[in-house]
């Protein structure tokens, strides 16, 4: 059984069809790759898996149960973690309290949360930092900040919004070793990117929407010589 | 710093707790102790008394704008609903006073939750429409019958003044406002509320239930000032609409409040200090001069302390930031 | 009755041209510069008073403390511009944080207010002539006639300068997108302290009207100003300037109609509450509805 199953999911913004008829479904440990030009309809489909937009119609499966319409909050709380395009960390707080906001419903003591948060932090390199507010970060440590705090209450399901957008080309090899871990954790992993290169080297398979729909969905290499694919990045 | 391994990791997390719940304890006794003393060495009773009360007002305050990003610049609401509470149970229903102030700080919880939808308003419509409501909350209480409000005398408590009593009242009171916000900053709801105020958005999608996190946070500053308004009214013994519900409460509460610095437990209680004790100066020797000199502190402050006293120090010494309360 | 509301109309059409102006005014400043001017009420009852001043020292009739009280509040206003609101943009919250000084400056100059003219209220003895004209049926004061002639007037002047020059169309367009502007080679600072300068002008001509038109003000009328521009504007949309003027009309004509009908307080309650409701249910309301639920 897939983890997360999305089916005929249509969003309109007024006139405006922003998704128009998805569906797919991704396996845990899979790093399903979405690409597709801007506008596609990308942002649209994560923000409405998490719950932040409501489709107009269709439904979203995660684990065999209907999540669709439900409050992002409880969406997260089935175990829905995603990163955003440009970070949005919790300015104002320390990188330790960044992590603890997802996990603060847990029964678990206060210092197990924040052993478990200085861990996190040390796995991806922030640990000298952890007193000082998000703020205080460079733009690639709080994209690493906002994958640890994805990370933190072990989602099921991951979204991450172009991760590699802007980054340093060191950084970025650490980012992939981190979602090629995510994966082996058995994690679901969709990534979301217009730097195919990336997607190519990460994803064993590949959506790719255009304006609202899937124009194919396969593996890297069908993808690759799918002439919908090459029409909606080139041009007619 | 030592952060090589998990255990010294825990070693340096306690030793910071231990100076923070130290300075902490420190500090309150040092309060405890010097307001206990006022009535009994014979010091200025009703500046203390004030003192404390803005002490509470601007750490309430504090709870809604520094933790959770709201500015209810419509705050009195609270305080002159409070005053009336206690006013009308104890002349009109004849109830002890000390009863009535858990009732003053019922009511503000109320008048709390009809407010709870403009919650969903955020920066300068939160803080129009809060006006707004507390203009509405001094019409409708001005134009009730005489009989119930006692109308534009207002209500005298009569013989139930206990000045020394209700100051120490007012002492429980702010210790109370002050546990309960040094208990809040450390706390799982005090961390969702930083969270919602810095990015509602993206706490939702961490699991945070924004719209109940936001209303607790709500209710906790909106008991204070409700509170204070019931004690204030027995300290003083009269309540009329003119004062209970006079705008410059809200002002002197936000201008102490931004002085001390929003989001930190001490930065209210430093900047009412200072500012009560700055206020005291300049209306004895210009008392003319003062409601001029509080706007204009007013602006000084937004231009060139945004942050506050203890917001500032924290800016320039972020290390401190754990060991502060 | 019939005689009532047509009274109220009239007055309504007086009163909301008043309030249009202050509507104007705010909704100019909002949008170019995000600051909502908290003191705005002060600096309208600054002008009556200048009004005042002018009329009771020198002998100078209102029409003519017109001119002068929008030339020298353009010249404060343009000062105030570089003392207040450059610093503003390195806060954490510019927004908040604004109105919070805005706040302060209220407090200042209704305190300067008191100090100069201390608490009572005052009114200009000044009268036209004719006392008041008949309007179909009903008689309405001469004075409130002229401030209705002058609100259309400078109300047309501005809504010409915003639609029809240069400068009124950059002013828009900053409303518009305050980004995109500066690409485009147009001086925010300039621009903003102009629109500051032009505000504060027109605060100064409404305090004028304000004088001939209400019976009296003094040092502390500003606040209720303040907030009904506050409702007229949220009301229009902020940022928009023909809305605001509409608002302000219509704001008025309700005002005054609803005193026909009910007692002041209420008529008071009504319009707060109308601006309560307006803002929750219409602006920004529902966006953040959906995640605040």
């Amino acid at each position: 059984m897939s983890k997360l199953d999305v089916d005929g999911l249509v969003k309109r913004f007024g006139g405006l069809v922003a998704l128009d008829g998805v569906a797919f479904a991704a396996a845990p440990g899979e790093v399903l790759g979405i690409i597709g030009v801007n506008g596609a309809g990308k942002t649209t489909l994560m923000n409405c898996i998490c719950g932040i937009y409501r489709p107009d119609a269709g439904t979203i499966h995660l684990d065999g149960a209907v999540v669709t319409g439900m409050a992002p909050h409880d969406i997260a709380t089935r175990g829905v973690g995603r990163t955003f395009q440009v970070p949005r960390v919790f300015r104002r707080m320390s990188l330790i309290d960044n992590l603890l906001v997802p996990v603060l419903k847990r029964r678990a003591p206060d210092r197990t949360l924040i052993e478990a948060a200085e861990a996190m932090l040390e796995r991806m390199r922030l640990i000298d930092l952890r007193h000082n507010f998000a703020e205080e970060l460079s733009g690639g440590q709080q994209k690493l900040l906002e994958m640890a705090r994805m990370l933190m209450p072990e989602p099921k399901v991951v979204m991450l919004d172009e991760p590699f957008a802007g980054v340093h080309p060191t950084l970025c090899r650490f980012m992939i070793e981190q979602i090629e871990a995510m994966a082996a954790a058995h994690t679901t992993v969709l990534l979301i990117s217009h730097d195919l290169t990336s997607i190519y080297r990460l994803s064993s398979r590949v959506l790719a929407l255009n304006q609202g729909r899937v124009i194919a969905d396969g593996g890297v290499d069908a993808i690759r010589g799918n002439p919908a694919v090459i029409e909606a990045y080139l041009g007619s | 710093m030592a952060t090589a391994t998990p255990s010294s990791r825990t070693a340096d997390r306690e030793r910071a707790d231990r100076i923070y719940f130290t300075l902490a304890a420190l500090l309150g006794g040092i309060v405890i102790v010097y307001f206990a003393c006022v009535p009994l060495l014979g010091g200025n009773l009703a500046f203390h008394f004030y003192l404390m009360l803005w002490i509470t007002m601007a750490s309430g305050f504090n709870v809604s704008s520094g933790f959770s990003g709201y500015m209810p610049f419509g705050y009195v609401a609270f305080y002159g609903v409070g005053a009336f509470t206690t006013a009308i149970l104890v002349k009109k229903v004849g109830m002890p006073v000390l009863a009535t102030l858990p009732l003053a700080g019922l009511a503000g919880l109320i008048l709390a939750l009809l407010f709870a939808p403009t919650l969903r308003l955020s920066g300068i419509y939160f803080a129009i429409v809060s006006l707004a409501l507390a203009a509405i909350c001094r019409l409708v209480i001005t134009n009730m019958p005489e009989t119930i409000t006692g109308g534009s005398f207002g209500l005298q408590l009569g013989s139930h003044a206990e000045p020394v009593l209700s100051f120490y009242v007012m002492m429980v009171v702010m210790l109370v406002a002050l546990g309960t916000i040094l208990w809040l900053s450390r706390s799982r709801l005090g961390k969702a509320l930083r969270a919602v105020r810095d990015d509602a958005e993206a706490a939702d999608m961490m699991g945070i239930n924004i719209a109940r996190v936001r209303l607790q946070g709500w209710l906790i500053a909106a008991f204070f000032p409700a509170v204070c308004g019931g004690v204030e009214a027995w300290y003083t013994n009269v309540v009329d609409t003119e004062t209970a519900f006079n705008t410059l409460i809200t002002a002197k509460t936000v201008i102490y409040a931004v002085a001390g610095g929003l989001g930190t437990v001490t930065g209210p209680v430093v900047g009412a200090i200072a500012m009560v004790w700055l206020d005291e100066l300049i209306w004895r020797r210009f008392p003319l001069l003062n409601l001029l000199i509080l706007g204009l502190a007013t602006v000084l402050l937004v231009l060139f302390l945004p942050r506050g006293i203890v917001g500032t120090v924290l800016r320039w010494r972020p290390g401190w930031r754990r060991f502060v309360p | 009755m019939e005689i009532l509301v047509l009274n109220g109309i009239v007055n309504g059409l007086v009163v909301g041209g008043v309030y249009a102006l202050i509507g104007m005014s705010l909704t100019l400043l909002y949008g170019v510069l995000r600051v909502v001017n908290f003191a705005h009420g002060e600096m309208v009852i600054g002008g009556s008073f200048l009004a005042y001043v002018l009329f009771h020292a020198a002998g100078i009739p209102p029409l003519l403390a017109l001119p002068v009280a929008a030339v020298s509040f353009f010249a404060l206003g343009y000062v105030a511009y570089y003392l207040l609101i450059p610093r503003l943009a390195r806060s954490d919250d510019p927004e908040s944080m604004s109105f919070l000084m805005m706040y302060g400056v209220s407090i200042a100059l209704a305190a300067l207010m008191l100090l100069l003219f201390e608490a009572d209220s005052r009114s200009i003895d000044y009268t036209f002539n004719p006392i008041s004209m008949k309007i179909g049926p009903v008689y309405v004061s001469t004075a409130r006639v002229v401030a209705l002639a002058i609100t259309i007037v400078v109300s047309a002047a501005v809504g010409l300068f915003l639609f029809a020059t240069l400068p009124g169309k950059a002013l828009r367009a900053a409303i518009m997108n305050r980004e995109a502007i500066q690409i485009m080679g147009v001086d925010i600072v300039r621009l903003s302290a102009f629109a500051f300068a032009l505000a504060t002008g027109l605060a100064g001509i409404t305090g004028v009207l304000v004088a001939l038109v209400f019976p009296a003000f003094n040092a502390f009328s500003g606040p209720e100003y303040s907030i009904i521009g506050f409702i007229v504007i949220v009301l229009g949309g902020l940022g928009n300037p023909i809305g605001a003027l509409l608002a302000g009309v219509a704001y008025g004509l309700v005002e005054q109609l609803a005193t026909v009908f009910l007692p002041q307080a209420l008529a008071q309650i009504v319009g707060f509450g109308l601006l309560v409701a307006v803002i929750l249910f219409r602006n920004a309301g529902f966006m953040r509805w959906r995640v605040g639920r």
